[in-house]
């Protein structure tokens, strides 16, 4: 793998005859239906074999990082929102909790639970929209449907609580913003009651279907070291066999209070990383069953006054979002504004794996692993 | 006076009525599919234009042929323009041969329910199905565009390779009728007095699994699907010569369509026609059998499309050639052995 | 856990395409009209939620019809997109008066925080989420604009 590190092609010297039996270095370009965004991915064809693979990023970079040290704290949770635009609630869960591991002020429990709910509710939603769009792109077209209709319920409820459905800016620096409205909790389990009959569906169109084994099965393979070496995490390092989720392991917001297992897949292959993620939408459901019996009363914010000025220092704080581990390190040199923050995007750092993943396969199989590493584009390039 | 009205008058009314009806078919067949799939997938399809939709393949009509017309630098005019037309019309001549009904009565003379009665009418409808695949090759070919032309020639390779398997499926209903006129192979499921799915049920299968092959289709569509690098043949093609394309695609549908009811479903027969108690079911005129059982066909097509996932090329060719192939041989040789073993 | 994959199908299985039919049936049971989720805008307007952060409105008191805007500026402030501009002036009592009052629409990205700034109910989100204009130079609300609100022409077919 070292020996092919670094290497990169240059598109405008290559010269080439339309039937040249050598490679054909072909741009799957930063518009195309399936790279899930702006993402280029420039492919070294030998006939139908993808030789090498390089991805160029950038295309959505927006400055969101540079935004955050020209805005006080509070003021930059709504940006990070926009970074992954699909599971906007773990973003902000992450930056709040480490602004408010920096001031050492913990969140009430009643904005502990909620704030699990939430965030289970959005990893649900983060992955039927995985789901979708991956079955999609492999041609199953009325998944994405039926995905985005559940969705569809989970947004009402973002919507019913703070506003809006996708960029939900939903948690504050302390705790919450909004009390639950009436009739939360019944939207909540209804929803519950009805979630694990729908994954049944899906698992009917396509799990035991032969068309999806096949196009699945063997697919983009990473094995457990390069995975561990090259910092995947999130299911795609589940899938691949390592037990390794940052809710059992260094369990934040109430977490460590719900049962719940953390599935895991053996061969690494998109197929694995399927089931772990349809495995995980049931557990998330499990989860938020849990929770929404037992939220407790109490305030739902912590005091930590209308300006909020952190002690000199840094913080390194990570959370499991649907993608992977999401990280936020942020320094304080002692004023309204942070210093710096730097985000950890869990899709950046999964997508080196492509490369790896991809050699050795078909064109068509390269839509199929970008569509299992489930990456967001406004995460990668901020 | 016999001869110009035999030979000229009602061949030139029926070719006009079949191209009027098989032309407004497949414009419809265009709105179906969208709202087939729409219903399936929970959603309503075309609503806007004209009252649920229905003037939606007129408003399509004429927007692509409004359309600018492109073509591209370096490309090969004539042929670009021809390729096209060389892909629809082998679809539509096919329907000279299929009988939509029994004989009947006009004006004193038999007049059959058909263009005409080819004695090779099987042999005629695979040659001609042939001819379109030349047309999608120079399509890849005139436009001038490297991703295009492979998508043509896997385009092609495809329809080829389940071709074969096609026409191997087709030998057990021939064995059976003993006849390549399409005609008489009704009338001879008509004497079997059971539709000869019944007797050749892989036969069928095979058959019409090659058919959704042969058209490009879902699950058999990786060379014309979006979320392919390459968009396949008709890349560089819009507005009117696309519509062409369009439209061939479905003509060729409902050519398979055809072709699987009048083979296997008894044609214009109605369900168990050797049983004479369900004869109240005549009162339907054959016609609309043979409509509601190509509808049917149609449907199933619609439906595979919203359902599955697809092949990669390489699944699908080696399906083709290692596992449909080898079946229908021994479709076959078992129909064979066994017609010949219960003649004695 | 570890994912169970399912075990490899039977040949009677392969053979009668049983995964491909389940699949095919459940998609068949759906197409019974009850089961249809499609809201046909804009014959239908969607009925979004109480707290729903729409266009940005200034509220008057409903007894005296004066503005309820105290002038404070925190909402400014408050702004991460620095949208919003206030202008005042003292009056004879050495209050503070709101004179005009600048919302940027195009710069907004209705996050909220203006209104959960504003210490008087003056500022609010609405729900009103049609805001679709002409041109750049529209969407800068001036005060008239944000205290009557946004009135979009209505199709009702």
């Amino acid at each position: 793998m070292t020996e092919t590190r670094g290497k990169s092609f240059d598109m405008s010297t290559d010269e080439q005859t339309l039937f040249d039996a050598n490679e054909v270095t072909v741009s799957m370009g930063p518009q195309h239906p399936s790279t899930h965004g702006v993402l280029q991915v420039r492919l070294k064809l030998d006939g139908e074999k993808v030789m090498d693979a390089e991805c160029v990023i950038g295309y959505l970079h927006r400055g969101v990082e540079k935004l955050g040290e020209n805005q006080t704290y509070g003021q930059f949770v709504p940006t990070l929102d926009r970074m992954d635009y699909i599971a906007a609630v773990s973003n902000c869960l992450g930056y709040c909790e480490a602004i408010e591991k920096m001031l050492e002020v913990e969140a009430p429990p009643r904005a502990q639970y909620v704030r699990v709910i939430l965030t289970e509710l959005n990893r649900i939603s983060s992955h039927l929209l995985w789901l979708g769009t991956h079955a999609l792109d492999i041609g199953a077209m009325t998944v994405f449907l039926y995905c985005f209709r559940e969705r569809e319920e989970i947004l009402k409820i973002f919507e019913n609580y703070c506003g809006a459905r996708l960029t939900t800016h939903v948690f504050r620096i302390g705790g919450l913003q909004y009390e639950l409205y009436d009739g939360f909790e019944d939207e909540v389990r209804a929803f519950v009651k009805g979630f694990p009959e729908k994954v049944d569906e899906y698992e009917t169109l396509l799990t035991e279907n032969r068309i999806w084994l096949g196009r699945t099965r063997d697919v983009g393979v990473l094995n457990k070291q390069d995975a561990i070496d090259m910092g995947v995490t999130g299911p795609c390092l589940r899938a691949s066999g390592v037990e390794w989720d940052i809710r059992k392991s260094n369990p934040y917001a109430a977490y460590a209070e719900f049962d719940f297992d953390v599935p895991t897949g053996e061969h690494g292959d998109t197929y694995d990383r399927y089931l772990v993620r349809i495995e995980e939408m049931r557990q998330s459901n499990r989860i938020v069953s849990q929770a929404v019996e037992k939220i407790p009363g109490g305030p739902i914010r912590a005091k930590v006054g209308k300006i909020i000025k952190p002690p000199v220092g840094d913080v390194y704080h990570s959370i499991e979002a649907p993608k992977g581990e999401l990280g936020y390190y942020v320094v304080s040199d002692g004023s309204t504004q942070p210093y710096r923050v730097r985000v950890r995007p869990p899709s950046y750092v999964n997508l080196q794996a492509l490369r790896q993943m991809v050699i050795g396969h078909m064109v068509a199989d390269v839509v199929a692993v970008i569509g299992t590493l489930d990456i967001v584009l406004g995460e990668i390039d901020r | 006076m016999d001869f110009l009205i035999d030979y000229i008058l009602i061949p030139m009314v029926k070719i006009g009525v079949v191209f009027g009806v098989i032309s407004l078919v497949v414009a419809y067949l265009t709105l179906l599919e969208r709202k087939v799939i729409a219903f399936i997938q929970v959603r309503l399809g075309p609503m806007r234009v004209g009252p649920h939709g229905l003037l939606q393949p007129i408003a399509d009509g004429l927007k692509l042929m409004l359309k600018e017309d492109i073509v591209p630098a370096g490309a090969d005019r004539l042929i670009f323009t021809m390729a096209p037309i060389m892909t629809l019309i082998p679809a539509f001549i096919v329907f000279a041969v299929i009988p939509f009904g029994p004989d009947f009565e006009l004006f004193g003379r038999q007049v059959g329910f058909f263009i005409t009665d080819l004695n090779i009418g099987v042999l005629y409808v695979l040659a001609i199905s042939s001819i379109g695949i030349l047309g999608v090759i120079l399509g890849g070919w005139a436009s001038n565009s490297k991703y295009p032309l492979l998508g043509a020639l896997r385009s092609a390779a495809q329809m080829v390779s389940y071709e074969v398997a096609l026409g191997f499926s087709i030998i057990g209903v021939l064995l059976l009728a003993g006849t390549l006129s399409l005609v008489e192979i009704v009338e001879a499921q008509r004497d079997a007095g059971v539709w000869y799915v019944f007797l050749q049920p892989v036969g069928f299968v095979l058959f019409f699994i090659c058919g959704v092959a042969e058209t490009n289709r879902a699950p058999f569509d990786l060379p014309e699907a979006e979320s392919e690098l390459v968009a396949g043949f008709h890349t560089e093609y819009s507005g009117f010569r696309f519509s062409l394309f369009f439209l061939a695609e479905y003509a060729s549908m409902i050519v398979i369509s055809s072709m699987a009811v009048t083979l296997f479903w008894g044609g214009w027969l109605r369900p168990f026609p050797g049983i004479g108690a369900l004869g109240f079911l005549d009162y339907i005129p054959p016609f609309v059998w043979f409509a509601l059982k190509v509808l049917v066909f149609l449907y199933l097509y619609l439906w595979f499309r919203a359902s599955w996932p697809r092949y990669r090329y390489d699944q699908l060719m080696s399906l083709g050639w290692r596992i449909l192939m080898p079946i229908a041989i021994a479709n076959v040789i078992v129909t064979a052995a066994l017609a010949l073993a219960l003649r004695r | 856990m570890k994912v169970v994959r399912p075990e490899a199908m039977s040949i009677l299985k392969k053979i009668f395409l049983v995964d491909l039919i389940k699949g095919l049936l459940l998609t068949f049971s759906y197409q019974r009209p009850s089961a249809n989720y499609t809201e046909q805008y804009p014959k239908v307007r969607p009925k979004v939620s109480e707290r729903f952060r729409g266009a940005p409105r200034l509220n008057n008191d409903p007894v005296t019809g004066e503005t309820l805007c105290i002038a404070c500026n925190l909402c400014a402030l408050a702004c991460p997109e620095y949208c919003i501009e206030v202008g005042w002036e003292r009056t004879e009592e050495g209050k503070k008066a709101l004179t005009t009052f600048t919302f940027d629409l195009s710069r907004c990205m209705f996050c909220g925080l203006c209104e959960d700034a504003c210490p008087t109910p003056c500022l609010e989100l609405t729900q009103d989420f049609e805001l679709a204009l002409y041109g750049r130079k529209d969407m800068k609300w001036d005060r008239q604009k944000l205290e009557e609100g946004n009135q979009p022409i209505v199709y009702t077919r």
